[in-house]
């Protein structure tokens, strides 16, 4: 019996490393632009989109790229792998998860954080009298 | 108004039952179980009353309710209107609140029959007391002019144009404007899973708290044993009704979302599949209990779990604590909300794990029995490797919350962390699945476990060089493939045995052999899918992923939404594929649905990302190229060799470029010019000899030190038909994703396999705990 416990105590105390290792390994660090720069693991920024400069999808590349500023102020490109995200012009924040290089900002991932979710501000009301 | 006093007075008839029960506990007696039973009729009858005036305002758009104008409009299709009820915070809450109240009418019947009524219900009624109390937090009732004073309320006469107000004061002439339209359903829930999914994931978070319920109960009443047989069906139950809600939202991501998948690692994902498992694994270990005794702790803690753990992810997924990190993320819905729903949490962990600590010494301890090779440690590995994968996920969905506490900065981890640790113990679970049902309870032969895994790992051996040959290359992937395909045999074969003798006991192997499907399902629409990015030119057809594609239009739906007809060809075989595109709530914003043809063997998966109007300007027939480049285009190549500038008083500046231009062998220089006569422009196109072939300069950049080289932008004329096609300008080109996703119906057939094992077992516990319950008597 004894030695049963021992071999499943064996058995979860790996798995439980062997799970931290993995968490440790793949969390995503939130950064802001400038730490972005120094950091070859992927990473995420939050900010917000700057409508002000161009927004483009190419076709071709299948790529969607606009310009964030994030909390700091600093504005980088974003290079999207994908389509605009549904609620993007809808968003009050981005989140961009990628990696930092050659100037601009490469995202395999986009969060977009919408307020009209769950609850409603008062311009909102103001539209439907 | 009345809608807030109904709430409080359920609310209080709820509490009622609670006190009524707990008395009846202290002491029994038939007068005060009947009183109990009464309020908890009363209140569910008020629940009834509560959501049927919710779901009246909504049909008839009462916009004078927050919460009717927030989620509904005008505009929505019947079913999609009766979805609004659930389309927030409060709504969600109330259903929740209602189903728990309704099912609660069945738990009444079913545990009177076998003792458990006073203690069950006890908890149960506590259970539901709490959650109406986020209703009395967050009125469901409230009106738009609490919401909005500055906004909606004035003074004074009322004008004679506005039709649509309410008095809030008539003695002081205060008034109040009502909204003619609501803000409407977030476009990305509107189509007809919004009237499904949340309900039935709604049943199954009610159905989780049964087993926490009954493990209560149980230890109120000091019964360790037998309530495991009373509890069983409702706890497979609760795994039927989460995992039908889980799979119907997958399904859903899948078929409306439009990025190919349908699971995505995300936190409200998550959070539910954790509870699951637990509640998957305490299936196991319970029928373990059933047959030796053994696990009774452990049977009380993953009881107790499942729905703490779904307590937790409300709290996760509601309190706006995960912020960022989600594609779910909701707005901070404010302090009350969260320290309340955190309060759940506590309080029934308390209630439950309080409990458990000030009986675990009562509990009797049976030593375990059984040996390695039996079916009993087969479930215990089972249930363990269940309850680790549930820990591994449940970690990674919290890592903003542990990241914040340790680190004092939110981050999430990457989904490849989901993967990595949890594909080994799903080959675990596999192998598992398959090997448990060979063996025999306590002990069985070493020996005759092999032999009877010969025959499974013959043809799962077959499968999987199936699989190499027809694609399959990741080690990981083959190992998994394997497991999955051991279980899958070994539960076909028992199944085939135990459907001839008894077809009512076959729950298990049906539910273990939709198991090894899905995870079959998994890796070959998931890691061997195939994807491509196209652009659709209209009336043009395109060759990929083995199909020709052609856009032939779109045309108008309802709802301002459009379909892009995409005719899809293969051997001779043709259908029209049309995926959906529309303009969401505000300016810009488009919601993107795929469309999806099921050829039986794999799924053709379009999903659209833009339509893009081909104008003459931006066209392909224009190149731009620096000084000494060459390119590739239409059978010519043309190289651009530089330019001669010039001055003159009549003609103004004069350009001059020089293209090298190379057809079929011969090699010209063309040489189109560009004049600026003050400001006035003007464009001489070359062409080549024996040929329609023109090229003009569109644009032509200098260059200096400072940009470097010159470059120049041409369009060219003339093409020939054979090498333009019959392009015209202002086609419209739609932009693409074209996926293959193959045996994706494995998922979609061993869910429909695992939900029919669960409804088979539910019934056959179900029957064999009446006949327990009257031997009992």
């Amino acid at each position: 019996m004894k030695g049963k416990i021992i071999v499943a105590g064996i058995v979860i105390v790996a798995a439980l490393i062997f799970g931290m290792v993995s968490f440790v390994e793949s969390n995503i660090e939130y950064v802001d632009f400038s730490k972005a720069e120094h950091i070859a693991k992927k990473v995420q920024v939050k900010g917000k989109w700057n409508k002000d400069k161009e927004s483009v999808f190419n076709a071709e590349k299948s790529q969607f790229s606009f310009y964030m500023v994030d909390d700091n102020n600093r504005e980088c490109k974003v290079v999207l792998d994908g389509a605009k995200p549904n609620n993007f012009e809808l968003a009050t924040e981005i989140v961009v998860k990628g990696k930092l290089q050659d100037g601009y900002f490469h995202a395999s991932e986009i969060l977009t954080k919408c307020p009209s979710k769950y609850e409603g501000d008062g311009e909102a009301v103001k539209k439907t009298i | 108004m009345l809608g807030a006093i109904l709430v409080k007075i359920t609310f209080a008839s709820t509490l009622f039952s609670v006190i009524l029960y707990f008395f009846n506990f202290r002491k029994h007696s038939d007068e005060l179980l009947k009183y109990a039973r009464q309020f908890y009729y009363i209140a569910v009858s008020g629940f009834l009353i509560i959501s049927g005036m919710m779901l009246y305002f909504i049909l008839t758009h009462q916009f004078q309710y927050y919460y009717v104008w927030a989620y509904s409009s005008t505009d929505l299709p019947l079913p999609l209107l009766v979805s609004t009820f659930y389309a927030g915070q409060e709504g969600s809450f109330m259903l929740w609140a209602l189903y728990t109240s309704i099912i609660g009418l069945f738990l009444i019947r079913y545990s009177s029959k076998k003792g458990y009524e006073t203690e069950l219900m006890l908890v149960y009624t506590t259970i539901l007391s709490f959650l109406l109390l986020m209703l009395l937090v967050k009125n469901p009732f409230k009106f738009i002019w609490e919401q909005f004073p500055d906004e909606l309320y004035h003074v004074g006469p009322v004008p004679p144009d506005v039709l649509n107000y309410a008095w809030i004061d008539k003695a002081r002439a205060l008034w109040a404007t009502i909204p003619v339209e609501g803000k409407g359903l977030n476009p990305l829930l509107q189509n007809y899973w919004m009237a499904i999914h949340p309900q039935i994931l709604f049943i199954g978070f009610t159905a989780m708290s049964i087993p926490f319920a009954y493990a209560v109960a149980a230890m109120l009443k000091r019964d360790y044993v037998s309530w495991i047989r009373v509890a069983a069906p409702w706890t497979i139950f609760g795994a039927l009704a989460l995992g039908s809600g889980i799979i119907i939202g997958g399904y859903w991501a899948y078929e409306t979302l439009g990025w190919g998948g349908y699971w995505g690692w995300d936190p409200v994902e998550n959070s539910s599949l954790v509870p699951w498992l637990v509640c998957v694994a305490s299936i196991h270990t319970m029928l373990a209990q059933r047959k030796n005794g053994t696990y009774i702790k452990t049977n009380f803690v993953l009881s107790l779990l499942c729905f703490i753990l779904v307590l937790y992810s409300t709290f996760l997924t509601r309190s706006g604590v995960l912020g960022d990190t989600s594609v779910h993320s909701f707005v901070d819905p404010g302090m009350w909300v969260y320290w309340l729903l955190l309060m759940l949490i506590l309080i029934f962990a308390v209630i439950g794990f309080g409990l458990f600590a000030a009986r675990w010494k009562e509990m009797p301890v049976v030593p375990v029995e059984h040996t390695f090779v039996s079916r009993e440690f087969a479930l215990f590995l089972g249930a363990s490797a269940l309850v680790i994968s549930s820990i591994f996920i449940l970690i990674g969905t919290s890592s903003p919350i542990i990241t914040s506490i340790l680190k004092g900065k939110t981050s999430a981890v990457d989904i490849s962390y989901y993967i990595t640790t949890t594909l080994p113990l799903g080959v675990i679970i596999a192998l598992l699945s398959g090997i448990g049902q060979l063996l025999w309870w306590k002990r069985s032969d070493g020996k005759t476990l092999l032999h009877q895994l010969i025959l499974p790992s013959m043809l799962a051996l077959l499968l999987t060089l199936t699989a190499v040959f027809m694609g399959a290359h990741h080690p990981a992937m083959i190992i998994f493939i394997f497991a999955a395909s051991i279980g899958l045999f070994a539960n076909l074969i028992v199944g085939a045995r135990i459907i001839k003798g008894n077809p009512k006991m076959a729950g298990g192997a049906i539910t273990h052999i939709g198991i090894a499907l899905m995870f079959l399902g998994f890796v070959s629409s998931e890691k061997y899918d195939s994807k491509e990015t196209l652009n659709l030119e209209e009336g043009k057809t395109v060759n990929a992923l083995g199909y020709s594609l052609k856009y032939i239009g779109y045309k108008p739906l309802e709802r301002g939404r459009f379909a892009f007809n995409v005719e899809v060809e293969k051997n001779g075989k043709k259908f029209i594929v049309a995926p959906v595109m529309f303009e969401g709530e505000s300016e810009g914003s488009v919601i993107r649905n795929p469309d999806i043809i099921n050829l039986g063997t794999k799924d053709f998966y379009l999903s659209p990302l833009a339509l893009e109007a081909q104008d003459e300007h931006s066209s392909s027939n224009e190149v731009t190229l620096m000084e000494k480049e060459s390119v590739e285009k239409d059978g010519m190549k043309i190289e651009y060799l530089g330019y001669k500038f010039s001055q003159s008083a009549e003609t103004g500046n004069f350009i001059q470029a020089q293209l090298k231009v190379t057809q079929n062998g011969k090699t010209e220089i063309l040489t189109p010019t560009l004049t600026n006569n003050a400001g006035k422009f003007s464009f001489t196109e070359a062409k080549l000899k024996n040929s329609n072939v023109g090229i003009s300069i569109k644009i032509l950049k200098p260059g200096n030190e400072s940009e470097g080289k010159s470059s120049i932008t041409i369009s060219l004329s003339g093409i020939p038909a054979s090498v333009e096609t019959e392009k015209a300008p202002q086609r419209d080109v739609l932009v693409v994703e074209a996926s293959i996703k193959p045996f994706i119906n494995l998922v979609w057939i061993g869910t429909f396999s695992l939900m029919i094992g669960f409804v088979i077992t539910i019934v056959r516990r179900a029957k064999e705990s009446l006949r327990f319950a009257e031997k009992w008597k």
